[in-house]
Order: C-alpha cells, then sequence, then structure tokens
C-alpha cells in the first residue's frame, strides 16, 4: 500500500488530530443545540445557568408544534412506502433489465441527488401551483418522494446486483412461478436492501426543508418548516427542544438501522 | 420399437450467427444417468437449459414420455436441478429450503415434514435441518441443493457442473455420494461436467460435446476403449499420438509408418485411409510396457525422465524423431531393466489397443 497507516510516525497523531478537530465540528453545533434545550435561560446563554425539562413541556402543550411533528412523519413515512415501491421495480429494470438508454434511465433516476434542491423545489412548486397540488398533502408526498428515490434506488440496486440469479432460477425449476419466485425469494434475500432503501427514503422526507417551505401552507406544515418559521420570528429555546427531537428520532432510526443490518446479514 | 423416456431431438440453438448447438439428438432410458462431457462452450450446458426451460431451443423438440416439454414454462415441468453456483435460499433454514418445491405445490403439512426428514436422510445432513445456508460448507450446500431438487420426486434431475466450486478430495466423495444416491432413487440423471474423470466415475452413459455437437456418445468403456475420434481419444484419458504415415489396411487392420521409420503393424483404423496418407497413432501411456510381450510392436526411445507414483511410474521418453511421449508402466513391469534416464531403449506396446487417425 502507498501510505501504510503503521509506518506513518509522527505523522499518525497529526492525522487523529485533524480527524478529531473535523468531527468536533461537525458534531459541536449539534452538541450544543441538545444541551441548550435542557438550558433554563431564555436566552439561550451558554453555560445555561440551570437545567430544566420547561421547554420541552412547552413544546409538547403546543399543538402547532405536535401537528407539524405529526405532518412531517406522515409525508415521510408514505414518501417511504412510495420510493420504496418504485425503487423496488425500478431497481428491477436497472439490474436485469437490457434495453437502449438503461443507463440513461438510471441517471434521470438519480438526478435529484445532483440538482441543487432549490432549482427542484421552484420547478415543481410551479408545476403544482398550476395544476393545484401547491399546499396539499398530496403535493408534499409526491415531491418528497422524487427526492427520496435515489436514496431507495441505490441501496436496493446494490442488493439486487449482489444476488445471484441463479437462487431465483432455482425457485422456479422448483416449481414457484416467476412472480411467486421474487416475492418468496428474491425479496427476502434482497431485505436488508429494502430496509435501508425505507430508512434512508424516510430520513430524506423528515429533514428535507428547501422543497418544504414552498410546499407548506399557513396549515400545512412540516417540523422543518415549523423550525425555520419560528426561527425567524422568535429565537426561543423551545426551537431548540424541537430541533433536538429532530436529531434524536434520525439518530434513533441510524442506530436501529445499523443493528438490524447487523442481525440481518449474519 | 420402445419410445424413449427422455428423447432430446435435433435441438438446435443459435444466438445470432453463433451456433451453440447442432441438432443434438439423444434418447435418454428411464433411470440411466447420462454425463454430457465436453470442454467450456461446447453446447453441453445450452442443451441442458434448453431440457430446463431457461433456454428456447431455435429449432427440435424435447419429449419426456412423448409429451414435448418445450410449449411447458419452467416452474411447470416438474424437473429438478442442481446448479453450478450456490442456490440455497439464504433465509431460508436447511429444512424450509428442502421443503421450499413442497410449499409451492401446497403438499399437506405432515407430507411435508416426512418428505422433509426422508431427503435430509437421503443426502445424511439430518442433523443440519435447522442451520441456514450461510453456516454450511459448499459440499453440503450442494447436497441440500441435491436434497431439494429430488424432494419432489421429479422424473428428471438435471445438474449443472454441480462440483466445480468445490476441491478435489471433496469432488469425490460428493461423486460417491451422487452414485449411491442415483442408486437408492433411480431417478433419471442429466450431468453436464468438463471433468472426464468424475464422467467416468458417475455415468451409465457418456455423450461427448465438440462444438455443438455430440462427437460420441457411449458408455466410458466404450469411448476410452474404442474412441471414434482422436478429439474424444484426447478428451477421454491421456493419449500419445504419434506421427505415422498410413501404408494399407487390410480387414480393418492397418499397417503404418512411424515417424522414425519404425514399421508398426495390426494397428486398428477408425476411418478408411488412403495409401501414404498423413495420420497419428494414438497409444494410451498404460499401454507401453518396458519388457515385451508375443506380438508386441517395438519402439526405440530415449528415456529422459522418470518419477515414481507407488502404483505407476511415470516415464518421459522421446522417440527416435523427437516427439515426447508420456509411459506409464505399472510398478512391477517397471522393474527390469530399470527405468533410469538411458538412450537406447525399447519400449514396447500391443498394436491391437492403438488408433490410427486421419490428421
Amino acid at each position: 500500500m502507498l501510505l501504510d497507516y503503521d509506518r506513518l510516525g509522527w505523522l499518525r497523531a497529526a492525522l487523529a488530530g485533524f480527524t478529531a478537530l473535523i468531527t468536533a465540528f461537525l458534531l459541536l453545533p449539534v452538541v450544543f443545540i441538545v444541551l441548550l434545550s435542557f438550558g433554563s435561560s431564555r436566552w439561550l446563554a451558554f453555560p445555561p445557568p440551570g437545567w430544566t425539562l420547561k421547554w420541552y413541556q412547552e413544546l409538547l402543550a403546543d399543538p402547532a408544534w405536535v401537528e407539524a411533528a405529526l405532518t412531517s412523519a406522515k409525508i415521510a413515512a408514505m414518501a417511504a412506502i412510495l420510493a420504496v415501491l418504485i425503487g423496488l421495480l425500478a431497481s428491477f429494470s436497472l439490474v436485469r433489465g437490457e434495453f437502449r438508454g438503461r443507463q440513461l434511465l438510471r441517471g434521470l433516476l438519480l438526478t435529484p441527488m445532483v440538482l441543487p434542491v432549490v432549482v427542484f423545489a421552484i420547478a415543481i412548486y410551479a408545476f403544482f401551483l398550476r395544476i393545484g397540488l401547491a399546499g396539499t398533502t398530496i403535493g408534499f408526498v409526491i415531491a418528497h418522494t422524487i427526492l427520496a428515490l435515489p436514496f431507495a434506488i441505490i441501496p436496493i440496486a446494490t442488493a439486487l446486483e449482489g444476488f445471484d440469479k441463479s437462487i431465483e432460477d432455482a425457485a422456479i425449476v422448483c416449481g414457484a412461478s416467476p412472480l411467486q419466485a421474487r416475492l418468496r425469494i428474491t425479496l427476502p434475500s434482497i431485505r436488508i436492501g429494502i430496509f435501508s432503501a425505507a430508512i434512508f427514503s424516510f430520513l430524506a422526507s423528515w429533514d428535507e426543508v428547501v422543497v418544504a417551505i414552498f410546499m407548506a401552507s399557513p396549515t400545512l406544515q412540516t417540523l422543518p418548516v415549523k423550525i425555520w418559521g419560528s426561527l425567524r420570528a422568535d429565537l426561543s429555546p423551545v426551537v431548540a427542544a424541537a430541533s433536538s427531537l429532530l436529531v434524536g428520532l434520525t439518530l434513533c432510526l441510524m442506530i436501529v438501522t445499523a443493528l438490524l443490518r447487523r442481525r440481518l446479514s449474519r | 420399437m420402445t419410445r424413449p423416456f427422455l428423447s432430446i431431438r435435433a435441438v438446435r440453438k443459435a444466438f445470432g450467427a453463433f451456433v451453440a448447438v447442432h441438432d443434438v439428438t439423444i434418447d435418454v432410458p428411464k433411470g440411466e444417468f447420462l454425463t454430457f462431457l465436453g470442454p467450456s462452450g461446447s453446447g453441453k450446458s445450452t442443451t441442458l437449459y434448453a431440457i430446463a426451460g431457461f433456454q428456447d431451443p431455435t429449432s427440435g423438440d424435447v419429449l419426456l414420455e412423448d409429451k414435448s416439454l418445450l410449449s411447458v414454462p419452467s416452474h411447470k415441468r416438474n424437473i429438478g436441478m442442481v446448479f453450478q453456483r450456490y442456490t440455497l435460499f439464504p433465509h431460508l433454514s436447511v429444512a424450509e429450503n428442502v421443503a421450499f418445491p413442497l410449499r409451492v405445490r401446497r403438499r399437506p403439512d405432515a407430507e411435508v415434514k416426512r418428505k422433509v426428514a426422508d431427503m435430509l436422510a437421503l443426502v445424511r445432513l439430518e442433523k443440519f435441518a435447522d442451520r441456514y445456508p450461510g453456516a454450511l460448507s459448499g459440499g453440503q450446500q450442494q447436497r441440500v441443493a441435491l436434497a431439494r431438487a429430488l424432494a419432489y420426486d421429479p422424473p428428471i434431475l438435471l445438474m449443472d457442473e454441480p462440483l466445480s466450486a468445490l476441491d478435489k478430495k471433496l469432488r469425490q466423495e460428493i461423486q460417491a455420494e451422487i452414485r449411491r444416491i442415483h442408486r437408492e432413487t433411480g431417478v433419471t440423471v442429466l450431468y453436464v461436467t468438463h471433468d472426464q474423470e468424475e464422467a467416468l466415475h458417475l455415468s451409465d452413459r457418456i455423450a461427448l460435446f465438440k462444438e455443438g455437437r455430440i462427437e460420441q456418445i457411449g458408455t466410458g468403456e466404450d469411448l476410452y476403449l474404442r474412441p471414434a475420434s482422436e478429439f474424444v481419444a484426447g478428451f477421454i484419458g491421456n493419449s500419445n499420438f504419434l506421427p505415422a504415415e498410413h501404408l494399407e489396411t487390410e480387414n480393418g487392420v492397418a499397417l503404418v509408418r512411424l515417424a522414425d521409420g519404425s514399421l508398426v503393424k495390426g494397428v486398428k483404423a477408425t476411418q478408411a485411409l488412403g495409401r501414404g496418407q498423413k495420420a497419428r497413432l494414438m497409444v494410451r501411456p498404460e499401454a507401453f510396457r518396458l519388457t515385451p510381450m508375443e506380438g508386441n510392436a517395438s519402439l526405440a526411445v530415449e528415456i529422459v525422465d522418470t518419477a515414481f507414483f507407488g502404483d505407476r511410474r511415470r516415464v518421459v521418453a522421446r522417440t527416435g524423431s523427437g516427439d515426447e511421449i508420456d509411459v506409464r508402466p505399472t510398478s512391477d513391469t517397471a522393474e527390469p531393466g530399470g527405468t533410469d534416464a538411458a538412450s537406447g531403449r525399447q519400449i514396447f506396446f500391443d498394436p491391437t489397443t492403438a488408433f490410427l487417425f486421419p490428421v
């Protein structure tokens, strides 16, 4: 190997220090927000003069916050289900299909990941305004499904590529119809990919803010939109509490994913 | 005329301009173990896939008990198959893998349970019923695959190089298992391999494929002792091919002149050859002797190298015309005169075990 970690000498310490700095840079803001959400200062003073749970009480007592969280969860769940279903069908055709323009189709389906979100947001907002879907749950779900699709297709297609098609053929020789073979053998075999796809597409929608700001109406707000709105109105520790909950749920989902992947891949 | 159990009739498979299988015709009696042997790309697997239904032949037909299989989709052909790759269902236990074909056939639970137990006993893996495929060795996985393929009592079992991923010792062990299972179940087996030893060990008959055609079909002894062509002689067993010139043939017995000028009479001619036609004389390495017997032909050689293998010696000899030949006399016949490297030696062979092929 060109760079052998064991033979780096003093560079090893430098590398470790550099890594620690970057990690701190990425994590510290999150840590501060979580700490501030438990601080008793109304003005987000740091270090906090005392510790309290009252911002969380205030958050949970406010129906606008609770509703925003439920809306977020509902939209993210629907977007995740749709993205996984479409992602499954798309992956089969991208991995197994032999047709002209397959690479083009793959590129098209993955575009939402590389396209600047604001460009996508403006485009779909303008389109939805015309057909009357702006500010509706359906509009929200469609827009987020499109954004989540790459996150569903990548893990499913990867799992399908790693699955030996001979196993499916064996199921068919055993007497299973091609559809039965796919449902009973292929899908369970690539379940880690499907599961990752569900989690990642849920998260893609759950913490999405740009498209959500365009799509939101006064009566339909997701949690990130509500946070954004509250920040502009008044800087209250309730926002820190809401943010902490958002981070907490994301973290939980990531941990569950990691644990399940480990168990399933045994 | 008795109708054959399985009849492969003029099956042809073309991929564009490339013809992978040229009008292959074989009749297989019930209970036979027939092996398709041949180098890779010789059309043996393609023929098997046509029977399994993974590939539609361009023309021809496959009949099982007089009924065409070609219009039946793969999953309704009721054929058993073991693949080259490991194809156990990774998320199901060994027992559930074997049960799968019975479950899709909606057999009652009690029957499924009994059959699974029988099949696991057949492949001697009763203790592994609750394991998952990931916890099995390659050999065990292929035995479970065999149990799964036989669980629904298919009339035909197809095996596509099932042992090619295993090491040599394990291959031989499982070959013995396959022989026993074939004997115990009486199932008709079509087996594909490129390994001639495996084919000889397992088969009732061997169909040797070359470039999409069957070069020769017969028992292992037929192919070894009576090869129809130089290709067969070269593929089955070890062979020496000595450049020769055909002088004359009388009653199927030929007189030839070898490249070093020596004459050999009493050779079997496989095909009619013209006077003076260039040919190759095939002699098996074990047909050579170091001491002459009645009627033997002799060959003046220089012994280049010799090695001892317990039951055999392997001697590398060079003829007067510079051709290296492989000589494997049994150990006891090797003793007189020794086999140390030396020039001016004579070795001997029975000309009736040699074959003459046109070039």
